[in-house]
């Protein structure tokens, strides 16, 4: 049975963000040069010193796949083989370099075939960032982003001084502050889950000013959501109809451990005041970041994560959502699921290939889930 | 299989001094018993293998040999007989599992990926596995797939690595080809060959609850940059040898070390040799003998009796060149394969191979284990380690991989490629569609993307590839 609910499409639709391409023109009104960024993790206000505008490519679904399997083998996972196509089928033309950070094996595959097999494209940069939070980690991170912003240097003629560094992070760090608010008050948030994510994922290409007025015209009150808290892991939180169809089953995200999402807080700086160092600041907040298996992170830090995430949000269950052939992510799951077992939380696993929509059966799995879950909250 | 929650975030090291060279009584005494605890498995271990396990093993490898020798060719193989001293290749890979056995309270047990630094290892007395090599000795003995079944019954994706659904699949099941593998002491993942064994031995290390130590190695995307090599010499030192020594129980002797660097070199150099007769026309051995010939050179570099075993098969090849003997009976193409083996079909596919006149002669794969051989120096240990573990072929480009094939069809007289796409190795798959496209194009080859899995059986469709291979040699006899 499910829990009494709001109907999430019968509220007044919220302000329409503004549009990629407006998102664009915008940037480069400001100077700025438009960067393809990949998922998920790069340093943000480096990019921004050094006169770019990220603007992140996952999977569009729009995008018909054809373009990437001409380089990419069926068992590539969909952001690899569609954020090939994208770039391919026009988003080339349409930016002046392309950041590949090296999140996987199949991202550095994309990065290292982009580079050496295709002609006529922009620049393709890469970024490796280690697989640990060692001191040595942190050493070698230095030089890695140093070298990172070098090379956008060279491309866009910038050599950040004192002050860009300063504007860069205030931009940034406000954008992120948004973010925070809108993870910390989603509870308090006149909106269904799905808008709630569709703002989260417009921190992936809007400008910093333009983030924080869409999280701030958010409308407070109660939010239109209801049911049994879950908490949403995984990659990305695509597509979106998975969101109404679990308000539809009668559960609701309570919290998240997504790349797209939560993966991405960093702890806010203890300063405001401009970084002396600012590469290092870039290092630290980096590797503050919370478990990630993209980062290599032990399996019992990841499932203490996501205990904490279940118990302080309330939730019963954790929903994880992949795309197709996600190594990092599977590699994980059995670990995970016996640790929330050992808690008697339930744990469900499902992929989709970034097509857009939610086929029927795992439309079905969901709903199932949420049965269970439900029916064990009654029980208890 | 059972799990212990493993400690929660990267383990704290004691910080090593900068200079690691405290000789001690232990050291020169290592090989005898530092308490009563080992007395007992020290005395156990080289009674079972030093004094009756070699000699057995030598004993069937000479009768092996002889055996090989005297046997009639068959008329009906499109093979000639095998090289004799495969014989040499069980007896040394049977007598590391037999050592393997008795090793636990004998000598620290490090797991390592085919890819880690092992020199200080060595040096400091481990005895190591690698799982890989267990998993493709798993596959080449058939029990791959069902182990795999049982890895994915225990929740782990079927698209995950086979490799690793073999050994998870094997340590559920207690199941393996080579009797029992002793416990870890200490885990050693190289991130040189993928990210994969990032998670994998993640997995071992919460699953053992022992020490994982992690060498990370930047992808290298261009040429190396001081900033990277500094990054793996630093983990090899502050990380890796704190730990082991640690493990160890004693202090890692730099001569010892420099004596390790310098056999590994040796029989990375014999091994590159051994691999290089295969300029020779005919072939004088397939890049399937190969995949079966480097299992020392994987499991036992840095050891002399792994560099004697290479010179007695480099002998052995110099006669098949001086007589003209070819691999196979009828050479009439030449092939350059791409990728891992093919492990559970490596005698199938060599012979449906051969019966068309397709000799496999080399592999990047096998060249692995030897083409690093320039970058050791013995006597520049650290930073020589980093650029060596930094620069396998799996931790470049797909740009280099691309040149290194090309390289290799000038050099051997390649007139086809076999790229494997290899469902669970996306770091050497991805990619291949260009080059092959590339190769066929630009180099003028034919060449067959073969899809399949290096140790999962259930992903081979006999019928498909034998038709595609089929097509592939009328390719090749029409390019002439």
């Amino acid at each position: 049975m499910s829990a009494p609910r709001t109907p999430a499409a019968a509220q007044t639709p919220l302000a329409p963000l503004p549009r990629r391409e407006e998102v664009a023109e915008a940037a480069r009104g400001q100077g700025l040069g438009l960067l393809a960024a990949l998922p998920y993790h790069y340093p943000r206000a480096l990019v921004r010193a050094h006169g770019f505008h990220a603007m992140e490519v996952w999977a569009p679904p729009s995008t018909p796949a054809d373009s990437g399997a001409r380089h990419f083998q069926a068992y590539a996972c969909p952001i690899v083989v569609k954020g090939a196509a994208f770039l391919l089928d026009g988003g080339f033309g349409r930016v002046d370099a392309v950041l590949v950070p090296h999140g996987c094996d199949a991202l550095q595959g994309l990065g290292s075939v982009l580079r050496d097999f295709v002609d006529g494209r922009p620049p393709v940069l890469t970024l490796y960032p280690p697989r640990g939070r060692r001191a040595v980690d942190a050493r070698y991170l230095r030089a890695e982003f140093a070298r990172l912003g070098d090379d956008l240097g060279a491309l866009s003629g910038r050599r950040p001084n004192a002050d860009d560094w300063a504007a860069a992070f205030a931009a940034e760090d406000a954008a992120d502050a948004a973010l925070a608010r809108l993870y910390a008050h989603r509870g308090r948030l006149a909106i269904s889950d799905r808008e709630f994510y569709e703002v989260v994922r417009a921190r992936e290409y809007l400008l910093p000013d333009q983030f924080i007025e869409a999280v701030a015209a958010l409308p407070p009150g109660t939010p239109r959501r209801g049911g049994v808290g879950i908490v949403l892991s995984g990659i990305v939180a695509d597509p979106l109809e998975l969101l109404d169809v679990l308000h539809e089953a009668g559960a609701h995200v309570a919290a998240d451990d997504l790349g797209s999402g939560s993966r991405r807080l960093l702890p806010a700086p203890a300063s405001t005041a401009a970084p002396a160092d600012p590469i290092g600041r870039c290092v630290e907040a980096f590797l503050a970041g919370p478990p990630d298996p993209t980062r290599g992170d032990p399996i019992a830090a990841r499932a203490e994560h996501l205990l904490a995430l279940v118990r302080t949000s309330g939730s019963r269950g954790v929903l994880v959502l992949d795309p197709t052939f996600c190594e990092p992510e599977q590699f994980y799951l059995p670990g995970l699921r016996a640790a929330l077992g050992a808690e008697d939380i339930p744990l469900l696993f499902v992929e989709h290939e970034s097509s857009g929509t939610l086929d029927a059966r795992l439309r079905g799995r969901v709903e199932a889930f949420v049965e269970t879950l439900t029916t064990q909250g009654v029980a208890s | 299989m059972s799990r212990r929650v493993p400690l929660p975030f990267p383990r704290v090291h004691p910080a090593l001094p900068d200079h690691v060279d405290v000789p001690g009584l232990d050291d020169v005494l290592g090989a005898l018993p530092r308490s009563a605890s080992e007395v007992v498995p020290k005395a156990r271990s080289a009674l079972a293998y030093d004094v009756v396990g070699r000699s057995v093993l030598r004993v069937q490898r000479l009768r092996d040999e002889r055996r090989m020798a005297t046997a009639a060719p068959r008329p009906d193989s499109p093979m000639n007989p095998p090289l004799r001293t495969l014989a040499g290749v069980k007896e040394l890979m049977s007598g590391h599992y037999l050592k393997g056995r008795y090793a636990p309270g004998a000598r620290p047990v490090a797991w390592v990926t085919s890819g880690a630094p092992i020199e200080a290892l060595v040096a400091l007395g481990f005895f190591l596995v690698y799982p890989e090599n267990h998993a493709a000795l798993c596959g080449s003995r058939r029990m791959s797939g069902e182990l795999c079944q049982a890895a994915e019954e225990e929740g782990y994706g079927k698209d995950l690595c086979s490799y690793v659904r073999t050994d998870l699949g094997s340590i559920a099941t207690g199941r393996t080809p080579v009797g029992t593998l002793p416990p870890p002491d200490l885990l050693v993942c190289c991130t040189n060959i993928c990210q994969t064994v990032k998670y994998w031995y993640e997995i071992l290390a919460a699953h053992f609850d022992v020490p994982l130590v992690t060498i990370d190695t930047p992808f290298l995307y261009d040429e190396v940059a001081p900033y990277q090599v500094a990054y793996v010499r630093d983990q090899i030192r502050t990380e890796l040898v704190p730990a082991a020594e640690k493990t160890a129980g004693r202090r890692l002797r730099p001569r010892a070390l420099h004596d390790t660097l310098v056999e590994a070199k040796q029989a990375c150099e014999l091994w590159c040799a051994v691999l290089d007769r295969s300029r020779h026309h005919p072939a004088p051995l397939t890049a399937f003998d190969g995949f079966l010939l480097m299992g020392p050179v994987v499991n036992m570099r840095g050891r002399r009796e792994t560099n004697d075993y290479y010179r007695r098969v480099l002998s052995e090849l110099d006669g098949r060149v001086a007589a003209g003997t070819g691999a196979i009976r009828d050479e009439r193409h030449r092939v350059l394969w791409d990728n891992l083996p093919v492990w559970y079909r490596l005698s199938a596919l060599s012979r449906r191979l051969a019966a068309l006149g397709i000799n496999v002669v080399a592999s990047n794969y096998t060249y692995a284990w030897g083409e690093l051989a320039p970058l050791i120096d013995p006597d520049d240990p650290w930073e020589s380690m980093a650029m060596t573990y930094l620069h396998p072929i799996l931790n470049r480009s797909t740009g280099h991989k691309l040149a290194a094939m090309r390289e290799m069809i000038d050099g051997f007289g390649v007139d086809g490629v076999i790229l494997h796409s290899d469902r669970s190795c996306k770091p050497y798959s991805l990619g291949q569609i260009d080059q092959r496209d590339l190769i066929v194009d630009r180099v003028g080859v034919p060449a067959l993307l073969l899809e399949a899995d290096h140790n999962d059986p259930r992903v081979w469709s006999e019928e498909q590839n034998v038709g595609r291979i089929e097509a592939f040699a009328e390719m090749m006899a029409a390019a002439g």
